[in-house]
């Protein structure tokens, strides 16, 4: 069983609190606004009533709970990592505690991704993974930009989709779903295509903007104003089982113009090639990840590089810019 | 005679129905040279088809002179979405 830190400290008086860090974990991260005992592991069971065990990151003490099947104990979501962010600010972390475990992450990272604002152009194949992604991995503002209706061949690769919302506007269903993977997240949704009259508003003031078009047009329109607002832009395109993601016009890195100057032509949408939905899936995922790379700033990227995934023998290679 | 790796993806691969393909070259031929060998055996499925070429894992946006050994990506734009 697991508690959030705001639960823990709403109910605190009912539980014994148990930390089972080593003693040099212990000393190094101090828990401020707890009264806490030290048991060892063999020894817990000897404690009787509620209680809520705490490790460094929440993780140690589900595994402690299962091992030893311990009756009437909690872990605390997050651990003391959560737990101290709840102290000093009152915000409750711990449902980020899977990734801010990660170093790379940790709270800064999780605060930088709460206050980010990332755009995407298009709510399909590519737009509707990355979105869910994004909104799960706790980013603060999404701007959804589309004109489009659900259609019934849209279904089996736009996952946030079904049947009850055909005919309905793609940025609104998304949101509806959006909200509820996170309601403290802000969603600002534009019924419109993405044109040169409302491109530039779309990006100004995001962090990043993702390229979720189907068409090369728009991508060369996002392009353009990716580089005059200095606002980075994650490419992705796909055809039939291939993807392709760049990280494009991070202060003057290479942008879509030099990878396909214009104008290119001969690429064919996911209509008339076709596409089997897992792809989009994969390649919006990977444009999600390169988005909170850019945003946490975690050097190891695709910043002037063009991957290609081939989803039938899972090769990849990358292309220097 | 120079030995040259070519990839192929997306179009490119569709219209050659090959993953990669090794060629023989004349010394001193280009991306160019090979760009159009590789027009040629698409048989025109790639007349309308804008490609952009990398030389051993890297853009490269004029014509180059090929080593042998040498591998050479011939990129396509895709759509998506």
């Amino acid at each position: 069983m697991i508690l959030t830190p705001k639960e823990l400290n709403d109910q605190k008086s009912e539980f014994t609190v148990i930390d089972i860090r080593p003693g040099e974990q212990r000393n190094e991260f101090p828990v401020d606004g707890l009264e806490t005992v030290v048991v060892t592991e063999k020894d817990i069971n000897t404690i009787s009533g509620k209680k809520v065990l705490i490790c460094q990151f929440g993780i140690v003490t589900e595994r402690v709970i299962l091992n030893n099947n311990l009756e009437d104990a909690y872990s605390l979501l997050g651990g003391v990592q959560a737990w101290m962010e709840f102290q000093s600010d009152q915000s409750d972390l711990s449902r980020w505690s899977r990734q801010t475990v990660l170093p790379e992450i940790g709270i800064e990272g999780q605060k930088k991704l709460m206050n980010a604002t990332v755009a995407i152009v298009g709510m399909g194949g590519l737009g509707c993974p990355a979105a869910q992604s994004l909104m799960s991995a706790g980013v603060g503002k999404l701007k959804l930009i589309d004109g489009d209706i659900v259609e019934l061949s849209n279904l089996h690769r736009q996952p946030l989709f079904g049947v009850d919302d055909i005919n309905r506007l793609k940025v609104e269903v998304a949101k509806d779903r959006l909200e509820q993977l996170n309601k403290n997240a802000v969603i600002e949704s534009t019924v419109e295509y993405f044109n040169k009259e409302n491109g530039m508003n779309i990006i100004e003031g995001a962090d990043v903007t993702i390229d979720a078009t189907d068409n090369i047009q728009t991508r060369q329109l996002i392009d353009r104003f990716s580089k005059e607002a200095n606002v980075p832009m994650v490419y992705g395109g796909l055809f039939r089982y291939e993807g392709q993601v760049a990280v494009l016009n991070v202060n003057g890195s290479p942008g879509y113009s030099d990878l396909f100057p214009d104008p290119p032509s001969g690429g064919e949408t996911c209509e008339d090639a076709g596409v089997l939905g897992m792809l989009p899936g994969i390649i919006g995922n990977i444009q999600a990840l390169e988005t909170i790379k850019l945003i946490v700033g975690i050097e190891q990227n695709l910043i002037g590089k063009l991957l290609i995934y081939d989803g039938l023998n899972h090769q990849s290679e990358i292309i220097q810019l | 005679m120079i030995n040259i790796n070519v990839k192929c993806f997306s179009q490119v691969k569709y219209a050659l129905g090959k993953d990669e393909l090794n060629l023989e070259l004349e010394v001193g031929a280009t991306t160019l040279d090979l760009e159009k060998i590789i027009r040629e055996k698409a048989n025109g499925k790639l007349d309308s088809v804008s490609l952009r070429i990398a030389l051993n894992q890297k853009y490269i946006p004029h014509e180059t002179e090929l080593k042998d050994r040498d591998e050479v990506a011939f990129i396509p734009p895709v759509q998506g979405g």
